[in-house]
Parts: C-alpha cells; structure tokens; sequence
C-alpha cells in the first residue's frame, strides 16, 4: 500500500510509460545545427559585399552549381512533412502510402525539366531577379505582374504562419522528454505570465516558437538566398545520410523486410476506446498518468489480456478517485482516450509494470476503425485503414488526385520557380535533375520500408504518431549500441522545416522589396537603403509570422495544403503558356490565374460553409488541385484566343533569334 | 496549341533553346502520362481491396508486396534510367545567354557566371 503523502506511482511504470531515458541527444543536435546554420549565414552576409546586393540576396547571382542547385531544389521540396508527417502515415495507414507518393517517382524530372531551361533563360533575357519579374517583362504588363505580387504575399504569408506552427510543434515533440527543455518551458511560463498576449500560449509550443523564428529569421535575414540554399545544401546531407542509417538497422531489428511485411498482413487496426482510471482510495495529492501509459486488464476467468495505451495526459487530483482529462476551454472529462490492442502477437509481447492495485481500469465504450476496423490485411493493400473516412486512407480518386499534386503542384510552385533562374548553366540542370531523382530514389521509397518496420518493432504509437520519426530513431540507435546517433536523426525533421520556412520567407521580403517597392514606389533608391530596406522586410515579416504563429488558426495542415495546391493552380498554366506559346498574350495569362485562384478558393470556401470547418468541396471526389489546374489552363488558352495577339516585337524577343 | 507565330525576318529564326525545351517538356509530359496510366491502374487492380475482403497473406517480391513492387518501385527504377539517358543523352547543352543588364541598382551590370555557390 502507498502512503497517500509519499510521491504517486510506481517509478517502473511511469519510466516506461513516458519513455524518458534522460537523454539530451536531441537537443545537442539542434545546438549543433543552429550554430551550423548561423555560421552559413556569416559566410553568405561576406559574399553580398562583393557582389550586387539584389540579385545576390534574391538569386544568389545565378551561380548555383550542381550540387548547390540540386539540394537546395530538394531540400525546399522536402518540408517537415516529409520527415514527420509522411512517416506519421506510413505507420499509419501501411504500405498504400508508397502509391500516395508515387509520383515522386517523376517529380525531379518533371518538376526542374519540365520548364527549368526556358524560364532560366527568358530571365536572363529581361534581368529578372522574381518570377512577378519575369512575369511581367515577358507581357510587358505591370498589372499582370501586380496580380502575381499579390497572390505570392497571400498565399506565402498564410502558409508562412503555418509553417512556422509545425516547425514549432516538430521541435516540441522532439525535445519533450528532455529535462533542460523542460526546466526551461518552466522558467518561460513564470515569466510571461503576466504579458496579456501570450499568458494564455502553451508554455512549451511558446518556447520553440520564439527559438525557432528567431533562428530562421536571423539566417534568412543576414545571410539571404546563398545561406538558405547553403542550408539546403547541409539538410541535403543530414536526410540521406538519416535514411541510410534507419534502413538496415530497422530490416535487422525486423528480421527482415518479408517478416515484416507478413507480420504486417497479419495486423488489424486498433480499437478506439474511452477508460475510467480510478484508485480505491483518494491520494493526499495529484496523480499523473502520462499520455501514452501502458495498461492492462487480465480477465481473471480466462487469463486473457486485453492492453491499451493512453492517449492524452490524465489527472486523478488529490482528494479524488477518478482520473480527468483538462480539456481547454472545453469541461474536464472522465472520459480518457486510448486504443487498445488488436494484434494476437503484439498482446503476448507487450510486458506491461504490474500496476498499484488500487487503479483500476474499465472501458466504457470502443469503436472500431471506419475502414479496416477488424479486418486483416489492409496494412499492405489499399486503399488503408482509416479511423474517420469509411472509403479507407486512400480511395482510387485521392490515388489519381495526389498522382497529379506532387508533380504538377511542384511545377507550379513560385518557390521552386525561383531555383530555377539561379542555376548557372543547361548542363548544371542536366546533373542536378540526375541527382534529385537518384536522392529521392534513397528517400522516399526506404521511408515506407522503414516505417512500416517501425509497426512491426514500435506497436501503440498511433496515440501520436507524428512522433514516431524520432521514436524508430531513439529504437534503433540504442539497438544497435550507438545512443548517441539519434541526435543526428533527429535533425533531419528540424532542417526540413527550416528550409521551407526560409525560403517562404525570402520569397514574400523580395515580393514587397524588388517588386512592389522598387519597380512602382521608388526606383531610383540607392543600393544602401535597398540593402538596409530588404533586411528591414525580411525581418519584418519573420516577426510577423511569429507573431501570427502565437495564436494560430487551427487545420494547420489543410491551410498547408491549401496554399500550396492554390499556387499552382494560379501559376502553372500561365507561366507554361509564357514560356512556350508564342501566341500567349497578358489578357489571357491574367485570366488564367485569375481564374485558377478563383475556382480553387471556391471550392474551399463552399467546403467551409457546408461542412463547417477547414475542408473543401471534392468535385467527383478530386482534389481541388485538378478542377483548379484544369480552370487555368482553359481560361489561359481560351482568353488568349478570343483576345488580340501579343506585339510582334515582344514575341521576336522571346521566341527568335 | 495554335502558335500564329509571326512569320521570320530575314537570318531570323526560332530560338534553338526555345525549341529544345519544347520538346524536351512535351516528353516530360508523356513520361508522366506514362507512369500514370501504368502506376494507377496495376495498384488499383492488383493492390486494391474489395469491400469486406480480408488479406492475411499477401505475394511479396523481396519483401515488397507485389502490387507495390511491380505498381511503384520497378516504375520508379525504370523512371531512373529514363532520367539518366534523358539527362546525358536527349537534353540539348544549350547557352542560356548573358544576364540583361535590368537591376542597374546592382552596381556591376549583369550579374553573369560566377563560380559556383
């Protein structure tokens, strides 16, 4: 029996519950990281003296070589997403998420030959440093390139905010279990307590907030386009060389890829539950039962045991007996989610601490996963399991509709769009498409090898599965002996975040500074006040973003998905008809993305009057990527014929030599 | 796409880089198309469940399941060597030219070729 004074529970338990090992290897490597990215950003700040200030800052002098285009080209491409949350599915959903990427497979050929060569060249027919820039030199249009400033600042701000959130919560899940992490959240929610703007902010998420922005906006700002492609450069590394070392240690932890792979067709999904936790009697103080507890009931008849995992982090506060959940803003619960475990194999090797005798465990209602709940197989085949959506992960339209994103919403990417003018020559692009297929060959592929593994040797983490990355992390390392590795591991998710961040950023400062600025309001400012105004911008709008990632909106990933498909639905079909159709006119090219962003935010905004929330209208179960792209793409070509045909003189420009 | 190109002035013709990207883009199209009607179509029908049908087994290929085998990763090395002969053999080395001398506010006119980053 427990003194109710003495500390709650059982130290075993609630070591293996929340799997702390003490370790600060996580936060070494970001130490190590952020003095790596810093030093880049000095180097970079040298090389603006020598060089013109705007077309160094924005494009790097257009001197990228292969391996400085080609990883900066994949490293951008390659957001958080790609190291947390596309892992997060695969262990997921299983194996179907190797058709979800599939078009990965074409992506660098298609994304930098499709229209790399030509772009490159007509901007440095006009000196175009933007793609607004070339846009508008190309028509000899202002308005046109006034309508392409201001959808690059809308949707690249909104996805700016968001992207600073997930960079936020990445470092969040990644330091959590770390004492100096922890002791330092303590210290920052005494002291901003009492700020009225950001008293109400998790603590935590505060902390890498300001961390993290300060970090991203610091490099961006001094170092400009060379450091954030520099930093490209070194994430490059740090992922393949991630990968190369996850891959066999997790097909020897697994022995084998077709042990795996049977084990997996052999899994059902788990079920989702709601448990009573309660003690006999009340304790003299709080009882904290950490998310992701291992529990167990043994029927007493047979043996039998059923096992279940926490989900959220409960509380039986002193003077009670029942565990609640703190919902904010919401009433607190005794309702406390978890799943249980399905899997015959997995219930006989979980060993989980023998509990305190007097908490007991009672299910008060389960429910099965909408597609796949109780059926086996549907690890390894399509369209996946899937808790909410009862036509699976992935049904044959989403297939089609993801098949067209990644490829044609690259394409269409003014971020991307912008490597494309850096590069220094045809044969730079010719290797550095050569190198990007072959990095993502040993990315994307091992990644589903990996992460299915980790279903196999990590049961019970779809409680959160956006940690498993640096949980199989953690796994193996210490596995193999070499604890230490996963530090290195671990960064991999931090770099890919900040690598998109940065570009985003410099993307808008560079919108409002050479576009809007110096093209409509002051052309004839001095290089000096150019250079202190692009610092002014970059770092405003970092500030900006942080500020407005203190309160953020909520559907942070679909906001993601938003702006990055509304982007090439505005941009692809203009910019294709630009470089490649003689015939392609202003009038036409407008109404293209005009009309690309229009249908695209249709139907999200009727997604959010029907269905109330962040979600959008699928016109025959499509994306709406597809009916945005196709609207674009006819009202370019429509308009442009049923409108006069470009100057002669502009065409001859262009088109002939 | 109808072009109505204006007809060439005499020693004019249509910029060689313009051309090679053209048809350079136009195969790129067709190598998508291709990995789409192939990839889509061998997932869906041999990778695909159907209501109420339970796998506990499945064929793998080296571990892989075979839909996944034959449906994405032999595409995708397939795709690989289209790329290498793409890359080395098929694209044009084409002279992109010197940069216009537009953003005078740089100081040195047209930024050029520098070494590499």
């Amino acid at each position: 029996m427990h003194d109710p004074g003495t500390a709650a529970f059982p130290l075993p338990l609630l070591a293996q519950a929340n799997g702390d090992d003490g370790s600060n290897a996580a936060l070494v490597a970001f130490g190590l990281y952020v003095l790596g990215v810093l030093f880049i950003a000095w180097l970079s700040s040298r090389m603006q003296k020598k060089r013109g200030f705007l077309s160094e800052y924005f494009l790097g002098s257009r001197s990228l070589g292969v391996w400085a285009f080609a990883l900066t080209f994949a490293a951008t491409a390659s957001s958080g997403g790609s190291f947390m949350g596309f892992p997060s599915k695969v262990y997921t959903h299983g194996w179907i998420l190797a058709l979800w990427i599939g078009s990965y497979m074409v992506v660098p050929i298609f994304v930098m030959g499709l229209m790399s060569k030509r772009l490159n060249q007509v901007a440095r027919k006009t000196g175009a440093i933007t793609i607004p820039d070339v846009l508008r030199d190309r028509f000899d249009c202002a308005k046109f390139g006034a309508l392409s400033i201001l959808l690059i600042v809308f949707f690249m701000s909104v996805n700016l905010v968001a992207q600073f959130k997930a960079g936020s919560i990445i470092l969040q899940t990644l330091l959590a279990d770390v004492p100096i992490f922890r002791s330092t959240v303590d210290g920052v929610a005494g002291a901003v307590g009492g700020i009225w703007f950001v008293r109400d902010v998790d603590p935590g998420y505060l902390t890498c907030l300001a961390v993290f922005a300060a970090v991203v906006v610091v490099y961006t700002t001094y170092g400009g386009f060379r450091a954030v492609v520099w930093t490209d450069v070194l994430q490059g590394f740090v992922m393949v060389l991630g990968i190369a070392i996850l891959l066999p240690l997790a097909l020897w932890k697994v022995g084998g890829l077709e042990n795996a792979t049977q084990s997996l067709a052999r899994m059902t999904p788990p079920l989702l539950v709601e448990l009573e936790l309660a003690t006999e009697t009340a304790r003299g103080q709080d009882l904290v039962i950490p998310k992701g507890t291992w529990l167990e009931l043994v029927d007493p008849a047979d043996g039998s045991r059923r096992i279940f995992r926490t989900k959220r982090r409960a509380t039986i506060e002193s003077g009670k007996t029942t565990a609640t959940l703190r919902n904010a803003g919401k009433a607190d619960t005794e309702n406390i989610p978890a799943i249980e475990i399905t899997v015959a194999e997995q219930i006989a090797e979980i060993q989980v601490k023998p509990l305190d005798a007097r908490l007991t465990v009672s299910v008060l209602n389960a429910r099965d996963y909408e597609y796949g709940g109780g059926r086996r197989g549907v690890y390894v085949t399509g369209p996946g399991p899937a808790a909410d959506e009862d036509r699976g992960f992935l049904p044959l339209s989403l297939a089609v509709s993801f098949f067209f994103m990644w490829a044609f919403s690259g394409a269409g990417q003014p971020s991307y769009m912008v490597r494309m003018m850096a590069f220094k020559s045809s044969n730079t692009l010719r290797k550095a498409i050569f190198t990007v297929s072959i990095y993502y060959s040993l990315i994307y592929f091992p990644i589903v090898i990996i992460f299915c593994c980790a279903r196999v040797f990590l049961p019970g983490w779809e409680i959160d599965s956006d940690r498993i990355m640096p949980e199989v992390a953690k796994t193996l390392t210490a596995a193999a002996g070499w604890p230490w590795l996963a530090g290195l591991l671990v960064a991999a998710p931090f770099a890919a975040v900040m690598s998109t961040m940065d570009s985003f950023l410099l993307m808008i400062s560079s919108a409002l500074v050479r576009d809007v600025y110096q093209r409509h309001i002051n052309p004839g400012v001095s290089e000096k006040n150019l250079r202190r105004l692009t610092y002014v911008a970059t770092l405003t709008v970092g500030v900006g973003a942080m500020l407005g990632a203190l309160n953020p909106p909520a559907y942070l990933q679909d906001i993601i998905v938003y702006t990055g498909s509304g982007l090439a639905a505005c941009f692809l079909a203009p910019v294709f008809a630009a470089l490649y159709w003689p015939r392609a006119n202003a009038t036409g090219a407008f109404a293209g993305m005009a009309g690309g962003f229009i249908c695209h935010l249709s139907l999200y905004a009727g997604g959010f009057w029907m269905y109330q929330g962040f979600r959008p209208i699928r016109l025959f179960n499509f994306d709406p990527i597809l009916p945005g792209l196709v609207a674009s793409a006819v009202l370019t070509v429509v308009v442009t014929l049923r409108t006069a045909p470009p100057p002669e003189a502009q065409v001859r420009k262009f088109f002939y030599r | 796409m109808p072009t109505d190109t204006p007809p060439s002035q005499p020693g004019e013709s249509l910029d060689p880089v313009f051309v090679h990207a053209r048809r350079e883009a136009f195969l790129i199209l067709g190598l998508f198309a291709l990995c789409f009607l192939w990839a889509i179509p061998v997932c869906w029908f041999s990778g695909y469940l159907g209501a109420g049908e339970e796998a506990t087994s499945i064929s793998t290929i080296l571990g892989v399941p075979s839909w996944t085998f034959w449906g994405i990763a032999m595409p995708w090395i397939a795709v690989d060597i289209f790329t290498v002969w793409f890359c080395f053999f098929y694209m044009k080395n084409d002279d992109l030219g010197e940069t216009a001398d537009a953003d005078t506010l740089d100081g040195a006119p047209g930024a050029g070729e520098a070494r590499d980053a």
